[in-house]
């Protein structure tokens, strides 16, 4: 079984399928990945890297945006 | 008007404008623009993934303002460093206004924490911004550790309150070798223009501006405010008295004494 924490939550994907990539996630999720800051075990992962940085089963992700805030 | 300058970079308005509780990103950007505003703050969430809405930042022209990214939400210098590190990834800009408020009630900011992720961030190269309660001794501290500006609040975060802290400010300000930027519970421009006419080099508007019936009209109402404030401040305030002093001459008067 695969399975990611995203923001917290865990997420099973059926048949192992774990996206390859964050921006193979990020596009699964419908998120636009130019607006997104990523977070894999803790280490921010630049931008430029989405396509490139591979995900595993059992790791964590955050992913953040600006939001309206004082 | 003479300028505001934060770490070397020069604003010729003395208003910051927070983007937190428009009613939509066009009425955000109405006001921002009223405002006259160079420096807008932001917050950092977790990406809603079962509600994608809209990207805020498309709302504003990032060539014409600069993002402050604020660390709200974090109760400690580590969350709040980290909240710093995904801002700076974020937006390639190493800007950050520092706020680390564990009470839930008046949200007011830990001074101990903000001091030790204040510090930190400085070392890492940050410009560093820090939301502060209205302490003297903190400030010189801040200063001390090479944070950019203080920024004492006014009264708690969205209660529209003014200036309950005004006496703690004036020593602030006495003492102050960075930026004072007068931060939360504005309510009223009338509070912005006293807080200028003191010696405050800038002040920080949100909810003052966001919930108004019309924000774009409290929005440059706010801006007019602050010019009047500064202006006046740079003018020399007269001297108060306790007891009148005529404005007309006291002599030449139609009766016979």
């Amino acid at each position: 079984m695969g399975l990611l924490k995203i923001n917290g939550k865990d997420q099973v994907f059926p048949d192992n399928k774990i996206p390859a990539t964050i921006a193979d996630l990020l596009r699964q999720l419908g998120v636009d990945s130019t607006t997104v800051v990523a977070e894999l075990d803790g280490q921010i992962i630049e931008r430029a890297k989405f396509p490139t940085i591979n995900l595993y089963d059992g790791q964590s992700i955050e992913l953040v945006r600006f939001v309206p805030g004082g | 008007m003479d300028k505001l300058v934060i770490a070397g970079r020069q604003f010729t308005s003395r208003l910051l404008i927070g983007t937190g509780k428009f009613s939509s990103n066009k009425a955000m950007a109405q006001a921002i623009e009223a405002s006259g505003a160079q420096i807008v703050t932001v917050a950092l969430r977790r990406v809603d993934i079962t509600n994608k809405d809209d990207d805020m930042l498309s709302a504003i022209d990032r060539e014409k303002y600069l993002l402050l990214p604020n660390t709200s939400g974090a109760r400690t210098a580590d969350e709040a460093i980290r909240l710093s590190h995904l801002a700076r990834a974020a937006t390639g800009i190493n800007w950050v206004k520092l706020e680390v408020t564990p009470d839930p009630y008046y949200l007011l900011p830990d001074p101990i924490e903000t001091l030790k992720a204040a510090e930190i961030l400085v070392k890492e190269g940050f410009i560093v911004l820090p939301y502060i309660n209205a302490d003297p001794i903190l400030s010189k501290k801040l200063q001390d550790v090479g944070t950019a500006t203080v920024m004492p609040l006014a009264s708690p975060i969205g209660s529209n309150q003014g200036l309950k802290t005004r006496s703690a400010i004036e020593i602030i300000i006495e003492q102050a070798n960075v930026p004072v930027v007068v931060d939360a519970g504005l309510g009223l421009p009338s509070h912005a223009a006293e807080a200028m006419e003191m010696g405050a080099d800038a002040v920080l508007v949100n909810t003052a501006i966001a919930t108004a019936v019309e924000p774009a009209k409290m929005a440059e109402a706010f801006k007019l405010a602050v010019m009047a404030g500064r202006t006046a401040y740079l003018s020399g305030a007269a001297a108060e008295s306790k007891k009148a002093n005529a404005s007309s001459p006291l002599t030449g008067f139609l009766r016979n004494e």
